[in-house]
């Protein structure tokens, strides 16, 4: 295996399982199956410390092992999971976070103060250690008297009998070391677990000293193991060799004199409980140590777990009855979770699959109008059927990018949590639509403007206990994430059961800062907009979480950078509602197509109001004037083949496209009218980002470029133009 | 694991990759400008297509001819001839596009520019040993853009430095300057 690869697999593993931590907790106190929730958590700390072992990362181990311990703890039920230890785990979370993000090749490179915030939280850790303690030991002198009767009662209590071994028999591939693994520190790493009673080293594989070879491994080792670990997580120390070896892992619980006769006949009809449900096809393996996991947890699992496990080990019961019981719980947990079937892909390979559907796409069109032109049945209906079916592959690929939003939105459980009890405000999130889908790129840039708009919230938009009380609002207050689709966007919206927008204050602030004049009339949503402006905060003090005046103008111009709008509602002392709305892709748009000269140009379809002919009755030449009557209406135009010193293609009939971009209205003339297109949009590149009216372009079924026209800059560009030919004019004549 | 890692001889390794890149390096695609001999290394150079479908981008400097579709990827072509401030090339039946890809920096990702050439003729070794410093003058062309003077059977050619004549920095600030002057 490739360590780098395996590296780059623990980085994103240890975000993921991290995040899941912290989902766990905060969902802590609302959740169904709170012992599967510690399992859950206990398994993330421990598969972390477990991998950073592998690379050798000491510094996250050590951490780890404490955290790891902690919740041990709070597995076999020594004390509850309460708000304090929530917290301390969020902070040990975040802390594991830091020291991951920090690695530096082979070690972690923390900063001082980080060592202290280390030092700080493994004290808070060890109190629940040192409890821990007395009670382990009270745990033991139980145990005395279940010693005598081997029933469910004993092995739920508690891991530390001494005759309680597991027992593992690991014969390692040949090419173990080859692929540059050392079985020597999946052996060290096991005794972190618990110890290493004994061990035995089978060489009987070793070949006569002239047959082998130093690269190859040839030993197997059988290992008496004292553990409190479940048989999952003695299973995740071998990982990373799994695919590289023979494991066998059996549970404790078998009279010293009856264990070696169940190895060996284990061993020997290879009948494992999972390699059964595994061969039955009905479970995988992961899946399997997570029902073990469960049901070991649970105090009724236990016996299951016994029973499951024993009923194989005598071979007693045929395997159908085993499976079929646990493919029955498998079923149920499925329906609870609703756990989608993922695949990871690198995000690269899936542009460039889509990139290519895009040329085939294009090649396709190609064949089609190739086939036309022989006039050849057949052909034609083969060339037909090929582009419908590029065209389907083609959408699916595009909803390959397609992401659920909710992910996104349960990160801001944590962030209402931490800000809210910072300011001393009872807040609960309400998030709806989290199976809303967008695409990618459009999820990872919204959700920074989202991180504003929900602090916002918090800190101006819900009052504090005592103001709420007064205006007879429940004391807890609402935040609510909804994402939904509509009309081909899709509306997130961030919405509060706080204060309001205060517009007359709003409005007093804005004159004072001469944002607007005092004059201006502007309507409701015009003055809820000014928030939005750049160092516009009504807040008359600045905390640490909003108030600068700097948050909404991100937000704004983050979101029009996506192509979107935003939209307030707001009403004064009952709530503020932010709708922000997004175009479901940035890779595609419904474009309107014209041809200048012999090149073509595309415009975004909405912006269109309307087209029509530019005929003699119009009455404009090229003697300047550039304006028409538009059914009583002034419509200035911009001939777009001037604009841009098209030459010929002087069509007949010219056409006016009529756009409308928030308040400018304009015309553009252009030679052709070519319709709607479906425009995917390729970036221009570095070279032209300073080009002013033009914001991309598109490739056309015939493979040539279209240039896609930014028509409100463009329009911006020829009044200033306009502008300043008029200032220019006007100084001439004043010097004659 | 790590020890078994160590042992591999990477110095050994290293070394020849080493030599491989020179040797690579020292080779160059040679092409004609009106009737003169230009070169540029193998290495930056991705592919060699036939002139066509050129979609110009109005506002620009006339160096720069307009942008192709390479297989999906909208990729800027630059009339070589007008960056040596030069009359523009003359599409004839044997132009070509050479497509070149640039590195600015190690952390910029990689840019694709195509460049027109009226013909173009070898790949060509030309040893370290045969290549002559920039001459300070003379060559008609900013010295900067020069890397080198190849000796080639008792001929020079001139060695193009890609990064300086293709800088995307200086390009896209020409192409500014351009629009200003054309609405002031």
């Amino acid at each position: 295996m490739n360590m780098e690869q395996a590296f780059q697999t623990f980085l994103a593993e240890s975000s993921e399982l991290l995040q899941d931590m912290e989902d766990k907790l905060l969902g802590f106190d609302s959740c169904d199956d709170c012992a599967e929730s510690v399992n859950s958590i206990f398994r993330a700390v421990h598969t972390i410390k477990g991998s950073a072992g592998l690379f050798g990362l000491d510094e996250i181990v050590a951490f780890t092992h404490v955290v790891e311990s902690v919740l041990d703890d709070v597995r076999s039920g020594s004390f509850v999971l309460d708000e304090q230890l929530i917290n301390l785990l969020l902070q040990c979370k975040d802390y594991i976070g830091k020291m991951v993000d920090s690695i530096d090749g082979e070690a972690v490179l923390m900063a001082p103060e980080d060592l202290t915030v280390q030092a700080v939280l493994e004290q808070a850790l060890g109190v629940y250690l040192n409890t821990e303690h007395s009670t382990a030991a009270t745990a033991l002198v139980g145990i005395d008297d279940a010693d005598t009767y081997q029933s469910v009662s004993v092995i739920e209590s508690d891991s530390a009998m001494a005759n309680e071994n597991w027992h593992i028999s690991v014969y390692f591939g040949t090419d173990v070391l080859r692929n540059g693994m050392d079985p020597l520190s999946f052996i060290r790493y096991l005794a972190t677990l618990g110890s290493i009673v004994h061990i035995e080293t089978v060489t009987d594989a070793l070949p006569g000293i002239e047959d082998m070879d130093a690269e190859s491994c040839y030993l197997g080792y059988e290992i008496n193991f004292h553990s409190s670990a479940s048989k999952s997580q003695i299973e995740e120390v071998f990982e990373f060799v799994r695919e590289d070896c023979q494991l066998k892992i059996l549970p404790p619980y078998a009279k010293v004199s009856e264990f070696i006769d169940v190895i060996d006949t284990i061993q020997n009809d290879e009948l494992r409980l999972g390699e059964i449900l595994v061969r039955c096809g009905t479970l995988t393996q992961r899946e399997l140590d997570n029902l073990l996991e469960m049901q070991h947890a649970v105090k009724e699992g236990g016996t299951h777990r016994l029973i499951g496990e024993i009923v194989v080990e005598d071979g007693l019961a045929s395997s159908e009855v085993v499976t079929a019981a646990l493919h029955k719980q498998a079923q149920g947990k499925k329906a609870k979770e609703k756990q989608a079937q993922t695949v990871r892909v690198d995000a690269e390979k899936l542009d460039h699959l889509i990139n290519l559907i895009g040329e085939l796409v294009i090649a396709g069109a190609g064949v089609e109008s190739e086939a036309h032109l022989t006039g050849i049945g057949n052909l034609m209906e083969s060339a037909q059927t090929m582009t419908r079916l590029v065209e389907e592959v083609r959408e699916s690929a595009l909803n390959l990018r397609m992401v659920q939003i909710g992910e996104t939105f349960n990160r801001f459980f944590r962030v209402v949590r931490d800000v809210s009890k910072e300011l001393g405000k009872d807040i609960d999130l309400h998030i709806d639509g989290a199976d809303t889908e967008l695409d990618k790129t459009v999820i990872e840039k919204i959700s920074d403007p989202l991180m504003h708009l929900v602090r916002n919230s918090i800190d101006h938009g819900i009052e504090s206990p005592a103001l709420r009380a007064q205006r007879n609002k429940p004391a807890t207050g609402n935040v609510k994430l909804n994402a939904y689709h509509e009309s081909g966007t899709i509306v997130i919206e961030v919405s509060d059961d706080g204060g309001g927008l205060n517009r007359e204050k709003i409005l007093q602030k804005a004159i004072a800062n001469g944002l607007v004049s005092a004059e201006a009339e502007l309507s409701v949503q015009d003055i809820n907009k000014l928030i939005f402006e750049a160092g516009f905060s009504t807040a008359e003090a600045i905390s640490n979480i909003s108030g600068r005046g700097v948050g909404m103008d991100v937000v704004r111009r983050n979101i029009e950078a996506l192509r979107g709008t935003v939209e307030i509602d707001s009403e004064y002392t009952v709530g503020t509602t932010i709708r922000i709305r997004l175009p479901l892709t940035l890779a595609i748009i419904d474009g309107f197509m014209m041809k200048v000269g012999d090149a073509f140009y595309v415009v975004p379809l909405d912006i269109v109001e309307e087209c029509i002919e530019l005929n003699t009755n119009h009455n404009v030449g090229h003697d300047g004037r550039s304006y028409i009557n538009l059914r009583g209406e002034v419509l200035p135009f911009i001939r777009l083949g001037d604009y841009f010193s098209k030459t010929g293609g002087s069509a007949k009939r010219e056409n006016i496209v009529v756009i409308k971009y928030g308040s400018l209205k304009a015309g553009f003339v252009v030679d052709e009218l070519m319709g709607e297109f479906q425009t995917v949009i390729k970036p221009l590149g570095p070279l032209f980002e300073r080009v002013p009216g033009i914001s991309g372009s598109t490739i056309l079924g015939s493979g040539e470029v279209a240039l896609i026209l930014d028509a409100s800059s463009l329009i911006h560009l020829v009044m200033q133009r306009d502008g300043k030919a008029i200032s220019a004019a006007a100084k001439q004549s004043a010097l004659h | 694991m790590t020890n078994l890692v160590k042992a591999e001889p990477a110095s050994v390794k290293h070394a020849l990759v080493k030599q491989k890149v020179r040797e690579e390096e020292s080779q160059y695609l040679t092409f004609l400008l009106d009737k003169e001999m230009f070169a540029i290394g193998i290495l930056s150079i991705k592919e060699i297509i036939e002139y066509g479908q050129v979609t110009t981008v109005p506002m620009m400097p006339n160096f720069v001819r307009g942008v192709i579709n390479l297989r999906g990827q909208v990729v800027p072509v630059i009339d070589l001839q007008a960056r040596f401030g030069r009359p523009s090339s003359v599409v004839g039946k044997r132009s070509c596009v050479v497509i070149i890809e640039i590195q600015l920096s190690a952390e910029q990702e990689q840019h694709v520019i195509g460049v027109i050439v009226d013909s173009v003729s070898e790949v060509l070794a030309i040893p370290p040993a045969q290549i002559e410093r920039a001459p300070q003058f003379g060559a008609k062309i900013r010295p900067d853009f020069i890397s080198g003077m190849g000796k080639v059977d008792d001929k020079f050619v001139i060695i193009l430095n890609v990064d300086k004549v293709l800088s995307v920095d200086e390009l896209s600030a020409l192409t500014e300057r351009v629009d200003e002057e054309r609405h002031d």
